[in-house]
């Protein structure tokens, strides 16, 4: 996680192209469209390690079956709770969204985390 | 039934080289890749075509933030009947047939060099070198209708569909370290930011829909259907309130 | 956090290693920062003796320092640069525009105008070319040269935001202000979040006078000043606009109205004022005691 520490310290909210929200209360917030992408890009990047990392821990356990597929879930929420607690109180400077940080490649995960899952699984049980 | 016990040397021999394998052709095709790419000429037509569609779409966003003759006038340049912008460029169809424009025919050639060629000469050498092997066992339960899929290579009726033979293992392989390459890949920038000496910093909006006119059609729509509400009707207000709240708190 | 490392360090520090300086030199390279002296100076002092190390990169740096070294007319290490740059890349376009500027630089006009002609030959896309020749009619004191080439760019490339800017100014220059607001509306279109944008315009629009114009200027004031409400400028745009309309308004409602808005960014300025810890106040209040209208 030490490299998600790094990068969300260095987001920024400088840059050309701005986005916006309308919130309930009928204010308009503006994003820069560039930051927004920067952050998207390192939460990708966070959570292609992720899936790597729990499928192989996965693998490595033995889980089969459900208890699989549930550990995949537990460590989107896991990921989801600490980017959430990185970000703090001000989470709303860096997503536009809270939900989309959760949902957002949770299948392009789940591929990847097969993948380590069965290779691990593999490796270490079936034979 | 489900305990089938597999000799260790195919873990060693077959499993492992498979991943590798897969894993560094991956890189590999990457850096023919970069190595491969050409700077594509660009047409002034294209960027004039690409500049307008933006500048349509940011009218269409933002137009409430002008005052509505203004914004009529802008639109009344893009969709006029007789003189609008969308209505009077008449380009060529863009499909155009790949024979007939070398240009085309090459850059085709291309992507299938580094794309479709490596992972059928891989896959097939794979299936060749490594035929007949059951490779691993997914760690899930799996319906009898995966066997097709999961099960390249070997006929077994009897074998549960769980297990995986080594042509499909590739295959998982494939697929699932697409996101690994980025992860890999993505992050060294400087290796493709070699060949940016020989490019120009051609305005952000290259890429232009590969048919413009229908690309066209489309904006003309979307703008047609656009009302005009200006944004700053209430800014005096909104003003005064905004400064007040806030020095309340 | 990056800009720890880069910001304020004038007199910068001799001891960084090489590794440091690439790093330094990327960022500002991404950032378009322009230090130009401390470039030189750095590359001078540190990253030459090491520029075999930096791979690819290489000429990238060449690039950033020759632009810096031009700026500081500094053309020993330019030319040393350019040379480099024009083995590795005979063909280059980007390399010839180095030779361009190199002319500019050393007051050769002639000779720039026409490297940048043959840029445009070889790549009629060349942007950075054709602005380059639109600034050099601007320099030469051709305004009106600038701004049909210019109008004539702009109807390939629409949606440069630069170029609208320029246009506007050459247009303020000559006094055409319905030409420069509609410049200004495109700013506006492509970043509508922009205070000053919305400042510049209520300007030209306050310039050009008359009720419909003043009633527009009012509002992207009040707008300036709603997204920046730190933006002095804004504010007593919107006071002085706010004034002209209540002089000039009919329907007593509607003077009302704008009476309370003068009234409003007055009293606001003041709090500026005072909030800055600045003594003019008095000197305000004076100001606005001219300014102020008698309500009915």
């Amino acid at each position: 996680m030490s490299r998600t520490a790094r990068n969300i310290g260095a987001m920024t909210t400088t840059g050309g192209r701005v986005k916006t929200k309308l919130t309930k209360s009928g204010d308009m917030i503006a994003y820069s469209e560039g930051a927004v992408r920067n952050n998207h890009a390192v939460v990708e990047y966070c959570r292609t390690s992720m899936s790597a990392l729990s499928g192989g821990t996965a693998g490595i356990l033995g889980l089969t079956g459900f208890y699989g597929f549930g550990f995949y879930v537990f460590a989107v929420v896991g990921l989801w709770a600490l980017l959430l607690l990185k970000a703090g109180s001000q989470w709303k400077k860096y997503f536009v969204n809270r939900r989309s940080l959760l949902t957002s490649g949770f299948i392009g995960g789940l591929f990847t985390y097969i993948l380590f899952w069965t290779f691990l699984y593999g490796m270490v049980h079936v034979y | 039934m489900t305990e089938l016990l597999l000799d260790s040397q195919i873990r060693v021999w077959v499993f492992l080289p498979i991943v590798v394998i897969t894993f560094l052709s991956g890189i590999l095709r990457h850096y023919v890749a970069v190595l491969l790419a050409s700077q594509k000429k660009v047409e002034l037509q294209q960027v004039q075509d690409s500049q307008a569609m933006i500048r349509a779409r940011l009218l269409r966003e933002n137009g409430k933030f002008l005052p509505k003759q203004s914004f009529l006038m802008r639109r009344h340049f893009f969709n006029d009947e007789n003189t609008g912008y969308f209505k009077t460029q008449k380009r060529p169809p863009a499909a155009t047939n790949p024979m007939t424009d070398p240009s085309v025919m090459t850059e085709m050639l291309k992507g299938n060099v580094t794309n479709v060629l490596p992972m059928i000469v891989i896959g097939g050498w794979i299936n060749w070198v490594f035929s007949g092997f059951v490779t691993t066992k997914v760690p899930f339960p799996l319906t009898l209708r995966f066997k097709p899929m999961l099960q390249r290579g070997i006929e077994l009726l009897s074998l549960d569909a769980a297990w995986v033979s080594s042509a499909s293992w590739y295959f998982l392989n494939v697929f699932g370290l697409r996101s690994i390459y980025t992860l890999v890949l993505g992050e060294n920038n400087a290796a493709d930011q070699a060949k940016h000496m020989q490019d120009q910093m051609s305005g952000a909006a290259m890429a232009m829909p590969p048919d413009p006119k229908a690309a066209f059609k489309a904006e003309w729509e979307a703008l047609e259907i656009c009302e005009h509400q200006w944004a700053l009707a209430n800014a005096e207000n909104e003003l005064m309130g905004l400064v007040a709240s806030e020095a309340q708190d | 956090m990056r800009n720890d490392k880069t910001g304020n360090m004038a007199p910068y520090d001799v001891n960084l290693t090489w590794q440091e300086v690439r790093d330094i030199f990327r960022t500002w390279r991404e950032e378009k920062e322009r230090r130009s002296r401390e470039v030189v100076d750095m590359w001078l002092l540190t990253l030459k003796p090491m520029a075999h190390k930096l791979g690819d990169e290489r000429f990238l740096v060449l690039e950033q320092v020759c632009l810096a070294a031009l700026d500081c007319h500094n053309l020993e290490v330019a030319d040393a640069c350019m040379i480099t740059i024009g083995r590795a890349f005979p063909k280059s376009l980007r390399a010839h525009r180095l030779l361009a500027m190199r002319c500019e630089a050393v007051g050769d006009k002639e000779n720039a105008i026409f490297h940048l002609e043959y840029i445009l030959n070889e790549d009629k896309t060349n942007v950075a070319a054709r602005k380059r020749l639109i600034a050099m009619h601007k320099s030469v004191g051709n305004t009106t040269k600038a701004i049909s080439e210019l109008n004539e760019y702009l109807k390939s490339f629409m949606s440069d935001q630069e170029a609208w800017q320029e246009l506007c100014d050459l247009y303020l220059l000559h006094h055409e202000f319905s030409r420069a607001a509609f410049c200004m509306e495109e700013l506006l279109l492509s970043s509508p979040h922009n205070h000053l944008y919305h400042e510049r315009f209520a300007e030209i629009k306050y310039t050009q006078g008359g009720a419909d114009n003043m009633e527009l200027a009012k509002a992207h004031f009040c707008q300036a000043a709603k997204l920046n409400p730190n933006n002095l400028r804004a504010l007593f745009g919107v006071l002085q606009s706010a004034n002209n309309l209540a002089q000039s308004a009919k329907v007593p409602s509607k003077k009302k109205e704008y009476v309370k808005l003068s009234a409003w960014a007055s009293k606001h300025i003041q709090d500026l004022y005072q909030v800055a810890g600045e003594n003019p106040v008095s000197a305000i209040e004076s100001m606005f005691g001219q300014m102020q209208l008698t309500s009915p």
